[in-house]
């Protein structure tokens, strides 16, 4: 299958809904959709046009709002942003489409604090269990510490 | 009745830290759960911070083992965000390395499975021959493991002279070897006990939990992106895609021992059809890249590795985010180690699964590993080997 036979297919399925939808390099489709078809469009990239196979889930944040994007295909790969709002950063979980969704989806919610409504484990993946609740190390506002290198023969 | 073995994170099992809290009743283990977050480092961030040239060395860091298919994987994404494309001959010469780092993983990996098996002569045999190997990386790229070969824009220098024949010649004796392995473990009782018909994932599982690499081919699936996404000549250098019906530990055995083989092939057409002409683009060393986004996958020795950056026109990436094969691997091994229906999973099946998708745990929860190797007369400061890896004032080390 093409890039533009999948941008039209996706098109033709969702219609005005659709945020955006473009080719964006050799074998790469972006699409945009708003939060609530977010699910629904995972669903009909991955059964019905059989790319099935989940790349990854990525989180972004994007300033004034995170973004989730689900990369979907083997060969071909969609990208299926979407956009949730950082107050509230809820989206529906993908899991029960594509199970591998589960360790990127904890992994989104452990470092960037995004919530997926449905997931069966939502816990800590990457992070010690003393960290602090609410801190999340990849988005913008939070910035690493810096600890003073160890020197030899310095008092530190 | 049923208790609660905790396997790691230190076990002589396990190469690196990882956490299995095993649920078993009697021999059986009817549940598990994992803990792979002992590594972490935050180099997603980190390379949030750092302009693109000083990226490519932490990126090159996420993975001592797969270090040339993170490079590499950096430096493709790099060069879309740019719009430019390394020459041809670069493309053949990463294609090289790429290979050799791959021979290098697989012939590792091998000699370690074995030995968990306890197998320990294959373990010894395995390992001299990867000497050979490591050897050529060494002539080739002028570091062992850590190549530091990819660069933005091409390699960072052409192939020495020299090399061509000594790399063939171990390419020669590397294939002999190849056919008693395929000998031995297909003859070999002990093998066959404990890695047939252990650890099944049948083809639609092994799609559905998304694993990668030679796991996904030894369950009969024929992806590889080499062949699905070619990114550097793989659309030029005829290869075979090595699958395996068995779905079992052993399957995947025999799919890496038939990858070191095509490895041997290619590295072999790449030196006889090696283009000519420049083997880097010239960059300078600080550049700003223009808005937008890219997705580079590699092959990696362990199975698919993404890149996925952001840039917003700055100096950095705004946002880059990395999937390892292994973090992708994991889930399928939660699932293998499970008895379910008429499928029995012992406590002494999990080496063999665990080993069986080549776990990196450094690089699933992205470590960083520092070195102090570099002290002579005196001490680089930090700012001094900035500036230097930046391209300025040159530093006399």
């Amino acid at each position: 299958m093409e890039e533009e036979e999948v941008v039209r297919r996706i098109r033709e399925r969702f219609g005005e809904k659709l945020l955006e939808a473009e080719v964006i390099g050799r074998r790469r489709v972006s699409v945009r959709v708003p939060p609530e078809m977010y699910k629904t469009v995972v669903e009909y990239v991955a059964k019905d046009l059989g790319l099935e196979f989940l790349g990854c889930v990525s989180g972004i944040d994007r300033g004034d709002r995170l973004e989730v994007v689900a990369h979907i295909g083997y060969s071909l790969c969609v990208l299926v942003k979407t956009s949730i709002p950082r107050d509230n950063p809820e989206i529906d979980s993908i899991t029960d489409i594509l199970p591998a969704a589960s360790l990127y989806e904890r992994e989104a919610h452990d470092l960037l604090g995004i919530k997926f409504r449905g997931h069966p484990n939502l816990k800590r993946i990457f992070l010690p269990e003393d960290w602090p609740e609410g801190v999340y190390p990849l988005r913008k506002d939070y910035s690493p510490e810096h600890p003073k290198p160890l020197r030899r023969g310095g008092s530190g | 009745m049923s208790f609660e073995i905790p396997i790691g994170p230190q076990h002589p099992i396990h190469v690196e830290p990882i956490m299995l809290r095993l649920k078993v009743e009697g021999e059986l283990i009817v549940d598990v759960d994992v803990d792979v977050s002992y590594l972490h480092r935050g180099i997603e961030k980190g390379l949030e911070v750092r302009p693109y040239i000083q990226g490519l060395y932490l990126a090159e860091r996420i993975c001592g083992i797969c270090n040339c298919a993170h490079s590499l994987c950096y430096c493709l994404n790099v060069e879309q965000l740019l719009g430019k494309e390394a020459p041809p001959r670069a493309r053949y010469l990463r294609l090289i390395v790429e290979e050799l780092s791959r021979m290098h993983s697989h012939l590792l990996w091998l000699g370690h499975y074995f030995h968990t098996l306890g197998f320990e002569t294959l373990f010894m045999y395995f390992w001299r021959d990867r000497e050979r190997v490591m050897d050529m990386l060494e002539l080739i790229t002028g570091n062992r493991v850590t190549t530091a070969y990819n660069t933005i824009g091409g390699v960072r220098r052409d192939l020495p002279q020299e090399a061509e024949a000594k790399l063939r010649r171990a390419l020669d004796y590397l294939e002999e070897r190849m056919k008693y392995y395929e000998k031995v473990v297909d003859g070999e009782p002990t093998i066959l006990a404990r890695t047939q018909g252990v650890g099944v994932l049948k083809s639609s599982e092994a799609i559905s939990l998304g694993t990668v690499g030679p796991h996904l081919r030894a369950s009969g699936i024929r992806h590889d992106v080499r062949l699905d996404d070619p990114y550097s000549g793989h659309d030029e250098v005829p290869f075979n895609v090595v699958t395996h019906d068995g779905c079992d530990c052993y399957a995947r055995v025999k799919v890496r021992l038939g990858e070191v083989v095509e490895s041997i092939n290619m590295i072999r057409y790449a030196l006889d059809h090696l283009p000519s002409g420049e083997y880097r683009l010239k960059i300078p060393p600080l550049f700003k890249a223009p808005e937008g986004e890219s997705l580079a996958r590699v092959e990696a020795p362990r199975g698919e590795l993404v890149h996925y950056s952001i840039s917003n026109g700055g100096t950095n990436p705004y946002r880059y985010k990395v999937r390892t094969p292994t973090l992708a691997n994991i889930f399928s091994v939660v699932y293998m180690l499970k008895s379910r229906g008429d499928r029995e999973v012992y406590i002494a099946d999990v080496p063999p699964i665990l080993g069986g998708i080549d776990p990196c745990i450094c690089c699933t929860a992205r470590v960083l590993v520092t070195d102090e190797a570099r002290r002579k007369r005196r001490i680089l400061t930090l700012t001094d080997l900035r500036k230097y890896s930046q391209g300025g004032r040159r530093v006399r080390g």
